[in-house]
Order: C-alpha cells, then structure tokens, then sequence
C-alpha cells in the first residue's frame, strides 16, 4: 500500500478535527474535535513508522503514548466541561467566560 | 565672649522651651522669665562697653576658606555702638512680652507669639554683636522671617496676609544687596570680619568703585529693613499685627537694624561721596513724604508708622553727615518714645477694638494712666524742651548745621547738608501737627464709638509707664560726652532749642484752631485724599512691579499646564486609546483565538513553501 493512502486519510481526519474545534459550539464535541486532531498525528506516525521498516518501531511506540495521553487529556477535559455544565448550565463555548449567572 | 554668646542664646532658648510649655501662665513665665535673664545678661554684656572701654570680640568655631573664599567662623564683636543697641533690644522685648501676657491673654496663638518675640530678640542681639558678616546676614534674615510671622499672627484677616507677604517680599529683594556686598567685601578685603573690612576702609586698601558699589548695596538692604523711600510702602501695611509688635518692630528691632548697619558700616559710606549723597536723599525725600502721609491718615496705628519712617530718615540723615552719635541718639530715644507710643495704641485698641479715629475721642477720663503717657510720648515725638526727642533731634540738626557751615567731618557737600537742614525743620513742624492732630483725635473732644472705654490692665499699664522715663529723660544721658565711642560733649544748639519751641508751639495751636471743628486733616482740603493715597507709589508697584510679575507667572503656568504637561497627558491617553483597540482582540470566545492561530500556522506554512 503507497504511503499516500494513510496520510491522505489522516489529513482528512486532521481538517475534520481542526473544523470541529473551530465550528462547534458544544464543549464536547469540541473535545472530539481535538481527539480527531490526535489521532490523525497518530496516523501519520505508524504510517511513517511503517515506511521506515524502523527497527525500533518508535512510531508506534510514540503512538501508545499519545493514546496513553488522549485518553488522560480527556479525562481532564470531561471534568471541565463537567464544572462548566455545573457552572453556566450549558456547555456553549462561545458564550463562557463571563460571570456565571 | 560668652557673654555675648548668651545674649544671642538665651532668648533663642526662651524659644524653644516656650514651645514646650503648657499652659498660658507657663507660657507667659518662660517668655518673659527668658526676656529678663536676657536683659540681665544684656546689662552685664552691654554697660562696661560704654565710656572709654574698648569693644570685646572673638570667635567660635572656625570653617576654612577655600581658595576663593576667606574664612567664615561665628565671630562676635561688641563696642559702645552694639551696646547701646543690645541695651535698647533686650528692654523693649522684655515690656513688649510683659505687655503680651496681658494684650494677647485670651488669644490661641499666644504660644507661637511669644516664641517668635523671643526668637526676634535673638536675631536681632544676633545681628548688634555679629562681626562676621554672614553671622549678621542670618540674623538679619531671621528677622524678616520673624517679623513675617508676627505680621501675620491674626492671619484669618486677608489684610494681616498681605501685610506680612509685603513685609517679607520688599525686605527679602533689598537684602540681596547686603549678600553680594558681603561677597564683594570678602572678595576684596580677604575676610568676612566686619572689624577687619572697616580696618581696610581705614587704611585705603579697597579701591573708590569697590566702596562705592557695596555701600550702596548695604544701602539698599537697609533702606528696604528701615522702610525708606523707595521702599517705605511695607511698614504702614504692617500694622494689621498686634500693637506689641509693632512696638518692638518700629523700636528696637527690624527698623532700627538697618540704622544700625549703616551706623556699624559708616567709615565705609564717608569714603564714597555718591553713596553719602544717595544716603541723605533717600532721607530727605523719605522724611517729607512720611511725615506729610502721617498728616492724612485715619488710623492711629497707621499714622504711628509713617512717623516711624520719618524718624527713621532723620537717623540716615544725621549718618549721611556723619554723625553716629546723632543717628544713634535718635534711634534710642525714637526706640523708647515710639514703643510707648505702640503700646499707648494697643492699650487704644484694647479698649475701644479698633485702631480708626473713627471709633476713638474723649479717652483721657476713662483712660488717665495711658493718656498720660501717650502724652508724654506725643510730646517726646514732637521735640518738646526737655524730653529726649529735643536732644536727639537737636543732635541730628545740628549735626547737619556743622555739615552745612563748616564742612563737616564727612564728605557730604554742603547743599545736601543745607537740604537736610530745611527737611529735617520743615519735618519737625510736620511732626508736631500730625502729632498733635493724633493725640487730639484721640483724647480730646466726644466720645466716638460704641465701645466702652476702660483702662488696660496692670501688666500693660507699667511697661507703658517704665517706658515714659527713658522718654522723658533720655535727652539728658545722650548728651553726656562719651556715651558712645568718639562721642563729645555735644552742645545743645540754643538756637535750634529756640526756633523748634517755637515751632512747637506755633503748630500746635494752629493745628488746635484748625481743628477745633473737628479733624484737623479736613483742612487739608484737596491735598488730603492725594496724601491718603500716599502719592500712588503703591499703585505704581501694583502696575508696574506686580501686574508684570503675575502675568508673567500666569505665562509660566499656562506654558506649564498647557505645553509642558500637555506630553505628558498625551502620552497616557495616547496609551490608552491605543490600548482599546488592542483590546478588541480579546473577545473571550476561545474558537477565535484557535481559528486566529490556525490561519496564522496556515500562513506561515504557505510562506515558509514558497520561500523555501
């Protein structure tokens, strides 16, 4: 399979990714927005790491890494949009900031 | 040399501890208790330095000079001259705070008051035994600051502020003249002792323009002090202080300071003609003009200071002929009869609240003791055989008399002696008239006024009577021949004793039938109101000396506010607007921060492709 193939679809999900951050207003789908982001990155890592036949397979490994990460980068960001929900009563990002009402 | 250390302590001391003191009565213990060890001490300083004693000295202390300035150390000096002048300071400054317990009793600055009369004192022994010049200087600006702050002791009234602000101005600019001559002397003689400056007049060291040029300077600082033309216009805008000061400003300091620095500098001023010939016409006008205000006046007090003046130019006068010992008789006997006068006044004004005419007359039953004392120094005023106004003016006249006929000691021509001569007659007969016109507007006739009258209380009562015996017998110790260091026995002029009866008795019943109607000044008729306005030299500083300065201040403080400080605000406002647009970016929408930072990352990656 060409090296094309992966990194097409990964900056597919990446554009899809940037575009949920940027065109959501609910925190959480936000949120997916980023994981997009992320797992578009590590896409390209394996793919990478699967061109290079490396021996060590540090793209992988990278890989398990940031999916450790994610999945922590998650938790903490449920729990802010859990304090923001409890906060304003809803989770509109463009319309946080203020004082709570 | 301690004890002439002590004079100048002891008082300053007064002052300071009056500060600390409690109450009234303790106030009153402190100040007066430090004016009488004062006087003692003045006593035991001042009465071997008359006679054939010569003068003590020495310094403390010592600063070194550097290359172009000679030493300067707190050197004292003290002859019969500093004598006569400690004598006279350190007496009236006790009656004047004997007399303040009583005037100011009830008055809530009294602390401050008696403080600074102290203070006064000191400065002025300050600048009697001073021998080094800058010693003196500071005694001699001490006094101005002094007098300011008891000018302005009742400063709620807008008058007693302007008073004392044109008090300090006008003296302050006249006494930069005595700074550059204290400089210009040092330069030129090498040291800053006024015995050795006068040792160098002596022996012609210093050249004619050097003498010429610093006593003129010295000139002008004691015409300012002494309230001389042109600068006569501060002391009659004194009076709004209490009568006791103005009794010891008029009498025995401030004023007489600048007698005293001509006196003390006289060899300086013989040796220049100029400076003699300026002296004696700056006395003249000053004494004709001073004594024709008194004449116009509706105010006891005010009328008490243009006579003052006028005095006062009788002393430059008789220096300008060379005569100290004329000058300093005068001073003497002018400091006993016009601090009597002062406080006949403040008795006056205790009495009835107020210094007008208008509110006076008929005072002499209610109040016999100061009737009979103002009396006795109304008639010492005007030159009444044998109080000591006679002699000492006598002194003064006939000093300029031998000026005139014989050529005098000094360089005075003769003219400007003759001038003195007719001035100082002509004066004379000013003298009795407004003196008897204030004495008659205030005693005699119908009660004015809705005030009772009452007489002054003990404490101001006897300074008032202690002061009525050197007025009336001054005359006859002045005259003994070595009073005063060089001093002969100086013969009454039975002539002049003769005419100025005469005169005396002229004047005063004119002045008595043309006021039999009432005030005497009405006579006058037009010339009143162009001598009340005191021939407009006040208002020719209004408009040329003061307007100017307050536009001028005025320019300054729009070019301060509006140019200066108009950066300064700009900047910040500036800053500010700037700011406001800045803070348009921070909408606090999170998605436009992420989407500004993602086209930001596209852009960068576009330039960074092309470029690479």
């Amino acid at each position: 399979m060409p090296l094309l193939w992966p990194l097409l679809l990964s900056a597919a999900l990446f554009g899809v990714g940037v575009y949920g951050v940027l065109a959501r207003r609910n925190a959480v789908l936000a949120l997916m927005g980023v994981e997009l982001m992320l797992n578009a990155a590590n896409l390209n890592l394996v793919a990478f790491d699967v061109w290079f036949r490396d021996v060590l397979v540090s793209g992988q490994v990278f890989t398990l890494f940031i999916i450790a990460l994610a999945a922590a980068e998650i938790g903490l960001g449920l729990a802010i949009v859990l304090r923001l929900f409890r906060a304003y009563g809803h989770v509109d990002v463009d319309r946080v900031g203020g004082d709570p009402s | 040399m301690i004890g002439l250390t002590l004079v100048i302590v002891l008082p300053a001391l007064a002052a300071l501890v009056g500060l600390a003191a409690i109450d009234g009565i303790e106030i009153a213990l402190v100040s007066v208790g430090g004016a009488a060890i004062t006087f003692v001490a003045t006593l035991i300083v001042a009465v071997p330095r008359f006679g054939t004693a010569g003068p003590v000295g020495g310094s403390w202390g010592h600063a070194w000079g550097t290359l172009n300035a000679p030493d300067v150390s707190f050197a004292l000096r003290a002859d019969s001259l500093s004598a006569a002048l400690l004598l006279l300071a350190a007496s009236v400054a006790l009656l004047v705070q004997i007399y303040s317990v009583a005037y100011l009793a009830d008055d809530p600055r009294y602390r401050a008051y008696a403080s600074i009369v102290s203070l006064f004192s000191a400065s002025m022994a300050a600048v009697v035994v001073a021998d080094d010049m800058f010693v003196l200087l500071i005694g001699w600006e001490m006094m101005g600051v002094c007098s300011y702050l008891l000018i302005a002791h009742y400063w709620e009234r807008s008058d007693a502020r302007d008073g004392a602000a044109k008090a300090f101005l006008m003296t302050r600019t006249a006494d930069v003249g005595l700074l550059i001559a204290i400089i210009v002397l040092g330069q030129a003689v090498g040291s800053y002792r006024i015995s050795d400056v006068l040792d160098a007049v002596a022996a012609g060291d210093l050249s004619g323009s050097t003498i010429t040029v610093t006593a003129l300077l010295i000139l002008l600082a004691a015409i300012g002090k002494s309230a001389q033309f042109p600068l006569h216009t501060w002391l009659p805008d004194a009076m709004p202080g209490p009568a006791p000061i103005s009794a010891l400003i008029h009498s025995a300091t401030m004023v007489a300071a600048g007698v005293y620095l001509v006196a003390r500098m006289e060899p300086l001023f013989l040796a220049s003609e100029t400076a003699t010939i300026v002296l004696g016409l700056t006395a003249v006008i000053t004494m004709l003009i001073a004594a024709a205000f008194a004449l116009a006046q509706d105010d006891l007090k005010r009328v008490l200071a243009w006579s003052t003046v006028s005095q006062l130019a009788y002393m430059f006068a008789a220096l300008s002929v060379g005569s100290v010992v004329a000058a300093i008789g005068h001073l003497l006997a002018h400091g006993a009869f016009k601090a009597l006068l002062f406080l006949a006044a403040g008795s006056v004004a205790h009495a009835v609240g107020s210094t007008a005419f208008a509110d006076m007359g008929g005072l002499r039953r209610p109040m016999t003791w100061t009737f009979a004392t103002a009396t006795i120094g109304f008639a010492a005023l005007s030159g009444l055989v044998p109080l000591s106004g006679f002699f000492t003016k006598d002194a003064v006249v006939g000093a300029a008399y031998d000026a005139a006929s014989g050529g005098g000691e000094g360089p005075a021509p003769s003219w400007l002696a003759w001038l003195i001569v007719v001035a100082t007659l002509f004066t004379a007969v000013l003298t009795v008239a407004y003196a008897t016109r204030a004495w008659r507007l205030v005693f005699s006739g119908e009660r004015r006024g809705s005030e009772t009258a009452h007489e002054a209380p003990a404490l101001m009562r006897w300074p008032m009577v202690v002061l009525a015996v050197p007025t009336a017998l001054m005359g006859l110790a002045v005259v003994r021949p070595g009073w005063l260091a060089g001093s002969e026995a100086e013969p009454v002029h039975s002539w002049v004793a003769v005419t100025s009866t005469a005169i005396l008795a002229g004047v005063v019943a004119m002045t008595w039938l043309l006021g039999r109607a009432g005030d005497p000044a009405t006579r006058l008729g037009p010339i009143r109101p162009v001598l009340a306005r005191e021939f407009g030299v006040d208002a020719a500083y209004n408009r040329f000396i003061v307007a100017p300065t307050l536009a001028a201040s005025g320019l300054v403080l729009a070019t301060d506010r509006d140019v200066v400080d108009a950066y300064a605000r700009g900047a910040s406002s500036g800053a500010i607007d700037a700011s406001r647009l800045l803070r348009l970016a921070q909408s606090r929408n999170v998605q436009t921060y992420v989407t500004v930072a993602v086209l930001g990352i596209a852009l960068a990656a576009v330039v960074a492709g092309v470029t690479a």
